[in-house]
């Protein structure tokens, strides 16, 4: 017995003097092994006397958990330093580029009239599209543009080769001809808007370009009034520019909408006081829009004096400019990835 | 239109000087102001003086020395090189510390030996004109001493404002004076318009052939006129309007034009064969030279004006050569008409003519304003240039145009505009734009006929609206409709989002192509997309078609970037194509199916150092449209093939349901060298259609928990036997247990002989509620060996 307190007084030392898991290794096996003194004394403990037996018994068991105790605990050091320097081996310069997935990216465009989409949805709008190549009937004379409007010349639209030669064709001009195929296709209440391409006899330069995008929005409905056409675009504003827009509207001329109008909204960059995202002025040029003429209403079958509404074209290319600072119209055209990239 | 501010003063009263609050009153009044311009006096320090003495310059020949009188009690003398004045005329005169226009500082100068304490101005150097031929000749009533600033007409704002189309009567200082009028709750003040007048009959007769190309025609005759310049405020005026100052008659019927917005047209009379007008349409072959100098066929619908001879101006669009008011001219003729818009339009675009004249009538000029008009001009011309109006006015005015009435129901305007006006509202606004209103329910409204664009009440709440002012009007929302995307356009959203997690960045070309870019296509001359539909009037002949494929512009993009640097482009599209077939839902229009294209060149894969990246070849086109069907829930089919464009032996086509609904593979090497392009292209092109399909709901297929049992098979099989063909034929003999079967290895080699390949396959198999043995499993195994070699003559290796 007073070898197992000599053993145990000695063994604190002895343990965290082994530097390392072999020599661990090797006193574990001098202290608790098969040849130990514990394992001799446990494999005698038959031999001795009964009353004996549970002393001794108890004795060798506490120092045999006493010392594995030491021993795990060394032992969880050991690991812990030799993993700790396998660690350190395995450091690399995390500062070299990672294996990085190749995600590609949403065009602009279509972020943009996703985005804008969205926002209608939002308030209850659905969403239609249409015909590209259309009928100069929808174009133009189902949204009262009478023969002899120029927008209808040649040097403003594209006219297309194809059918009947007394049914023009053309590239839509703008997505409106939308509200008469809707209107005809749809019983009132309507709330849709029109995202799509549209095209104009312009030669490419900054803010011009044969092909563009517009978000055409109309909503026809008992009691639509201009009140409801302004607190759309102002809510419109704010989501897509920024709660703190405000915006006006400006009386202006479509054959289409009586009244006309066009929304400034107040600049995101100055907020309004002046610079030079706005030229100055404080406000923004941005949507067209007015509330939907009678005459395009009676046009389609619905009845104008129980119906009104409003119409209002936007361009997605224009929004992104406006919130992007994108100074020319190639920039969504040529689709150079140094570019498309920027966009998230 | 470009106007002073001064001048529009001179009609109405605006309480402001402001020029950004008055920009704001135009633009609140729907009449943008594109910018505008502050003139301010161009010089300072010069007086009005009168030259008392002129003697020869001693060392000059060109040059005068004069003794000017500026009213100070000394004789201020001054050499000048000007000599078209004379003693006693009055005139500016600029002493040192003057500036003149252009920043020009004045001093005192010795001139070929004399000194000269100022200088005597020209218009130029005051910068009120062009003129340097001679130094400006004052009006002899000019105070001695005053200085020169009071009788200029600076300082000046001057505004460009844009004028909506619907508004031909705002296109005039006087139309834009009464919306200021009504504005600001005031009145106009007309000009002068009644003429003193002699009475002496006017040879003149006018004859209309044509009475609806031109409703009126008012021939004012005016004799005795000495041509002129005209003066300084007119001139400026004009100038101010981007009008050339030429003579004071010219001058007069242009700035008439512009006061009230009827134009006019001078003629000289003693030009004017037989003093005879008559208005018809040309005949074939007639032309004229109009007075830009070109000479013009003119077309059947191209109105005219005639005299005795023959054509001698285009109705309402510009003059002719002939019979133009000339320095000599002493009797004229104004011309004061009205024409049928679509007429001067139709003239005008044909022959390429703008003018102001035909811009105010192809929109519409009040049918009432010419006697007015001609009475303005004729008043200007015995005021200015000193002629004698004649009583005896010829006005052809066959069926006279009335104001007309629109009914108004009070409660109509609430509806559309949302706020409540009673019936003193809305009389008070309309009647501020000169209607008159009578009545109650509805009220009768009556509309001057300079307002074409006022027939139906939209036309009136417009006006109502617009003068309450677009900003009185609050915010509301219209309430509860119900919407959002449809199953479809979420799907076209998931096809793009799966596109770009593929790697790929979205693209959006151009609709157009050129014929040269389908020829490149390399597409047989039956191909459908050849029969592309062709634009009537393309911007260029490389833009002169509508895609019939997206695959073009697509790789003219990854052409751009390729050679921009980018070593990896892999671009997509979704767009629409357009076939010369109908529209199924609208036969009127052509089928404008929409397309998902993409293409990839370079090395794909992750990016970065210790990435390796991958060559990109059909497998590349493959691995896209399985990844993408797989990702939509659909069990797509890629079949071998050979299409139009693409490698022959590198190109599938893809089925959905047995539907061949587009192609894919590495592009023919020659297509990509036509669109410069290099090495390997992976590209394909689908109908996006059949891939937003509204299916029914998937239903959960919960995994199986039992452990799975797997074995290898390797089949012998002829060279151009299909992998797909063993991998189908395998799962359609496996059995329900079958997970999965991938082929994972192919080889050739001596050891199988030539024109065989060896494929290695890995089946799965897994039971949903049991653990499978191997015994169970055995079975399979010998009827899927039996059912490749029946299918494709595949004989297991190494059996």
């Amino acid at each position: 017995m007073e070898a197992f307190d000599q053993l145990l007084a000695q063994a604190p030392a002895r343990i965290d003097l082994a530097g390392d898991l072999d020599a661990l290794a090797t006193l574990e096996a001098e202290l608790v092994g098969k040849k130990s003194l514990i394992a001799e004394t446990r494999r005698g403990l038959g031999r001795l006397p009964a009353e004996e037996r549970p002393v001794v018994g108890a004795r060798v068991h506490e120092v045999l958990r006493s010392l594995q105790e030491l021993l795990d605990h060394r032992r969880s050091v050991l690991e812990r330093v030799a993993e700790d320097r396998l660690l350190e081996q395995d450091r690399v310069d995390v500062s070299l580029g990672g294996y990085e997935p190749s995600i590609g990216m949403h065009h602009i465009l279509t972020q943009t009239v996703d985005e804008v989409v969205d926002i209608f949805t939002g308030l209850g709008y659905r969403v239609a599209s249409g015909p590209e190549v259309e009928l100069a009937w929808y174009n133009f004379d189902a949204l009262n543009t009478p023969p002899t409007h120029p927008s209808r010349l040649e040097s403003d639209t594209l006219y297309v080769e194809y059918g009947d030669p007394s049914d023009e064709m053309l590239l839509r001009t703008h997505t409106s001809p939308m509200q008469a195929r809707y209107m005809e296709q749809n019983d009132p209440p309507v709330y849709v808007v029109v995202p799509g391409r549209t095209f104009r006899a312009d030669a490419l330069d900054p803010t011009h370009s044969p092909v563009f995008y517009q978000i055409e929005g109309l909503a026809v409905d008992e009691n639509i009034t201009f009140g409801d056409l302004k607190g759309t675009l102002a809510h419109f504003a704010r989501e897509f520019f920024g709660s703190e827009r405000k915006i006006r509207l400006m009386p202006h001329f479509f054959p289409f909408t009586e009244p006309s109008a066009e929304m400034h909204m107040s600049c995101y960059a100055c907020d309004g006081s002046g610079c030079r995202v706005c030229s100055g002025s404080g406000w923004i040029e941005l949507i067209g829009c007015g509330m939907v003429d009678p005459n395009v209403l009676d046009a389609v079958g619905y009845d104008s004096s129980k119906l009104s509404g409003f119409a209002f074209g936007m361009g997605a290319e224009r929004m992104a400019m406006v919130r992007h600072g994108i100074n020319h119209i190639k920039h969504f055209y040529e689709n150079d990835i140094r570019v498309l990239r920027q966009f998230t | 239109m470009k106007l002073s501010l001064r001048w529009l003063k001179e009609y109405v009263d605006i309480p402001t000087d402001d020029p950004l609050e008055i920009e704001g009153v135009f633009a609140s009044l729907g009449h943008e102001v594109e910018g505008f311009e502050v003139l301010e006096v161009p010089f300072s320090k010069v007086t009005v003086g009168r030259v008392v003495e002129i003697e020869k310059h001693p060392n000059a020949d060109r040059l005068r020395f004069c003794r000017v009188d500026l009213g100070d009690g000394d004789l201020h003398e001054i050499v000048c090189g000007a000599w078209n004045f004379e003693t006693g005329d009055i005139v500016a005169v600029s002493v040192p510390g003057a500036v003149l226009a252009g920043g020009l500082e004045v001093g005192v100068r010795t001139i070929r030996g004399v000194t000269s304490h100022g200088m005597i101005c020209s218009a130029a150097e005051l910068g009120l004109g062009d003129d340097h031929s001679g130094i400006m000749v004052l009006d002899p009533d000019t105070p001695l001493g005053a200085d020169f600033a009071g009788f200029v007409p600076f300082p000046d704002v001057v505004y460009d404002v844009s004028i909506t189309p619907n508004r031909p009567d705002a296109m005039s200082v006087i139309g834009l004076a009464r919306e200021f009028a009504a504005y600001y709750r005031t009145e106009v003040r007309m000009p002068e318009s009644k003429p003193v007048t002699i009475d002496r009959p006017s040879p003149v007769e006018v004859t209309i052939e044509d009475t609806k190309g031109c409703p009126r025609y008012v021939g004012w005759q005016v004799d005795g006129v000495k041509i002129a310049p005209s003066p300084i405020w007119m001139q400026q005026r004009l100038r101010a309007s981007e009008v050339r100052p030429i003579n004071n008659v010219v001058d007069i019927t242009n700035y008439v034009l512009l006061e009230l917005g009827q134009p006019l047209h001078g003629f000289d009379l003693d030009e004017v064969a037989d003093h005879k007008i008559v208005v018809r349409r040309a005949r074939t072959g007639e032309t004229l030279k109009t007075l830009d100098g070109v000479d013009r066929e003119l077309d059947v619908l191209d109105l005219m004006i005639c005299d005795g001879r023959g054509i001698v101006a285009f109705a309402g669009i510009m003059g002719g050569e002939e019979s133009e008011v000339t320095d000599s001219t002493s009797r004229v003729l104004i011309e004061a008409a009205n024409f049928h818009p679509p007429s001067v339009m139709f003239s005008s675009k044909r022959h390429g003519l703008r003018t102001e004249a035909s811009a105010r009538f192809e929109r519409g000029v009040d049918p009432n304003l010419p006697a007015l008009a001609a009475g303005r001009a004729a008043h200007l011309m015995v005021e200015l240039a000193g002629g004698e109006a004649l009583a005896d006015v010829r006005d052809c005015y066959p069926s006279v145009i009335e104001p007309w009435t629109v009914d108004l129901d009070v409660g109509e305007v609430e509806r559309i505009l949302g706020v409540p006006f009673d019936r003193d509202a809305v009389v008070d606004l309309l009647s501020r734009f000169r209607m008159e209103v009578e009545g109650d329910s509805p009220l009768r409204v009556t509309v001057p006929t300079n307002r074409p664009d006022l027939t139906r009440p939209a036309d009136l709440i417009e006006e109502i609206a617009r003068l309450h002012g677009y900003d009185k009007f609050p915010e509301t929302l219209p309430s509860g409709p119900a919407g959002g995307l449809s199953t479809s356009q979420v799907r076209d959203r998931r096809v793009r989002e799966i596109m770009v997690g593929l790697g790929m960045h979205e693209a959006q070309t151009m609709t157009f192509l050129g014929r040269s870019e389908l020829d490149a296509l390399a597409l047989p001359d039956d191909d459908p997309r050849r029969a592309a539909i062709r634009v009537r009037n393309p911007l260029r002949e490389e833009e002169a078609y509508l895609r019939t494929t997206l695959l073009p512009n697509l790789l003219k993009a990854v052409q751009y970037n390729v050679s921009h640097g980018l070593s990896h482009v892999s671009l997509f599209e979704v767009g629409k194509v357009f076939l010369s077939a109908p529209d199924p839902d609208d036969p009127r229009v052509p089928d404008q199916p929409i397309h998902l294209a993409f293409i990839a060149v370079g090395d794909t894969g992750a990016r970065g150092l210790h990435s390796t990246p991958r060559a990109t070849d059909v497998y590349t086109s493959t691995g896209i449209v399985q990844a993408l069907f797989d990702r939509l829930g659909l069990q797509v089919r890629i079949r071998q093939a050979a299409p139009a464009g693409f490698h022959p032996g590198r190109a599938a086509e893809v089925l959905l349901a047995e539907e061949v609904i587009g192609t894919i593979g590495e592009l023919h090497p020659a297509v990509g060298r036509a669109f410069g392009i290099e090495g390997r292209v992976a590209a394909g092109e689908l109908m996006l259609a059949p891939l937003l399909a509204d299916d029914d709901w998937w239903q959960l297929e919960a995994p199986s928990t039992y452990p799975r049992v797997e074995f290898d098979l390797a089949f012998v099989l002829e060279e151009r036997t299909a992998a797909s063909a063993v991998v189908q034929a395998i799962q359609a003999a496996a059995g329900d247990w079958l997970e999965s079967v991938t082929v994972f290895d192919e080889f050739r080699g001596e050891s199988i002989g030539e024109g065989r390949k060896s494929l290695a396959l890995r089946l799965v198999f897994r039971a949903p509620d049991h653990t499978l043995t191997n015994e169970e499993v055995a079975p399979h195994r010998e009827t899927i060996i039996s059912a490749v070699a029946e299918v494709t003559g595949g004989q297991l290796r190494g059996v």
